[in-house]
């Protein structure tokens, strides 16, 4: 069973383990079988989910330049970029592109836990493993 | 040699058709014991049970062959009784799907001709587990800092901004692989920083790849379960050290699935 520690403070909330750190943990790592065990393997279908993640493509850029061109400056506490003093000096037009911003926000946030959360469902796709053709 | 398999712990006689074959979740030492309201793999979730041989034993159960394998149930029983294992005994965890054909064939073709090898492999687990450490950048903190810390992010940001998308592509392109090494430097920076925080704790340690674009440190740690408190003390500083910047958290006791393969591939 997987514990968090409950002295708080670690960890955001008591969130059991997750598919996720599941997926990080067990599809790839142990002991494989077929290294020791040749004759009696039966050949089952495995459903597998491909969680690896292609850090540096095109389309991780991408994700990145949006969250960046998201990212609230107003709260930074100062780092002298211009659109930091448009922002204070246009009270009404910000409270406008607010509106704006959470939309996008909202449908970005909705698809970078599509990402991670969802994996199961959107990439789960059966394959023969390979010890089948032993 | 062909000890006959003891279905140790386990009532009920054995059904054993072509239809169903043995799941192995792992290797433990032979004098353990199994908790009843243990489950398995597979829509019938059959028994957890020992197959013993010598000083060691497999943790199975029986298994349909008719329906793949791998829903997010089968991938949590795994896990969960490898971990709950873990917690309690030393462990060998195998590999997601391993399935034989029966209980002999276990004893026969992979606790007897390899006993010597698990069985020091569990000595020297003894008291240890695996816990993994987990840093999750905090979105608006990591981009802040990357425009404070690299001029021409902002630059390109700016450059961007308020655009048609179809017209900023390659400036966004260039932002986001911009974004992608600044992160990836400040991971390798975190991770390292983490890394020698756990190293008087650890027996050993291994930097897991990142399991999402925007991780901090990814870290299994495997070290003597006493010491656990040591560990969460040592998180908990983190978590302060950088609080509103990287939420830290952290999964065990489990069961040593980052040691054992490297184990035997030095072997």
């Amino acid at each position: 069973m997987t514990v968090q520690p409950a002295s708080g403070g670690v960890a955001s909330g008591p969130s059991p383990s997750g598919l996720a750190d599941v997926i990080d943990t067990i599809l790839d790592k142990g002991l494989v079988i077929d290294a020791y065990v040749r004759v009696s393997l039966v050949g089952i279908e495995l459903l597998t989910i491909d969680a690896r993640i292609v850090v540096a493509s095109v389309d991780t850029y991408l994700r990145f330049a949006e969250a960046v061109n998201r990212t609230d400056l107003s709260e930074s506490g100062g780092t002298g970029l211009p659109d930091l003093m448009k922002d204070v000096s246009q009270g009404q037009i910000s409270g406008k592109s607010k509106d704006v911003a959470q939309g996008v926000l909202e449908a970005a946030g909705e698809k970078l836990s599509d990402f991670v959360g969802d994996s199961s469902e959107k990439e789960t796709r059966s394959r023969r493993h390979d010890r089948e053709e032993r | 040699m062909a000890q006959s398999a003891k279905a140790a712990d386990a009532a009920g006689p054995e059904q054993r058709t072509q239809s169903t074959g043995v799941y192995v979740y792992g290797l433990v030492p032979e004098d353990v014991e199994v908790s009843s309201d243990a489950r398995g793999v597979g829509d019938e979730s059959g028994e957890i049970r020992l197959v013993r041989h010598g000083k060691i034993a497999a943790l199975v159960s029986d298994v349909p062959l008719d329906r793949a394998l791998g829903t997010p149930d089968d991938l949590f029983r795994h896990e969960a009784l490898l971990d709950a294992t873990a917690a309690e005994v030393p462990v060998l965890p195998l590999r997601f799907g391993a399935v034989m054909t029966n209980a002999e064939a276990v004893v026969d073709e992979l606790l007897t001709p390899h006993h010597d090898e698990f069985h020091s492999a569990l000595e020297e687990l003894e008291g240890r587990a695996e816990y993994v450490v987990k840093g999750r950048y905090v979105e608006q903190t990591l981009f802040r800092e990357v425009l404070r810390e690299f001029p021409e992010a902002a630059r390109l940001r700016e450059e961007i901004k308020g655009q048609p998308e179809e017209l900023t592509r390659d400036a966004r392109i260039q932002l986001g692989e911009l974004v992608n090494q600044a992160v990836a430097a400040k991971r390798e920076a975190d991770t390292q920083t983490l890394v020698e925080a756990v190293a008087p704790l650890a027996v050993f340690t291994v930097v897991r790849e990142p399991s999402h674009e925007q991780d901090a440190a990814h870290l299994a740690v495997l070290m003597e379960t006493d010491r656990q408190g040591e560990l969460e003390e040592v998180m908990n500083e983190f978590a302060d050290r950088w609080a509103d910047r990287v939420e830290m958290r952290l999964l065990g006791p489990l069961a040593p699935y980052d040691f054992i393969t490297a184990r035997t591939a030095q072997e």
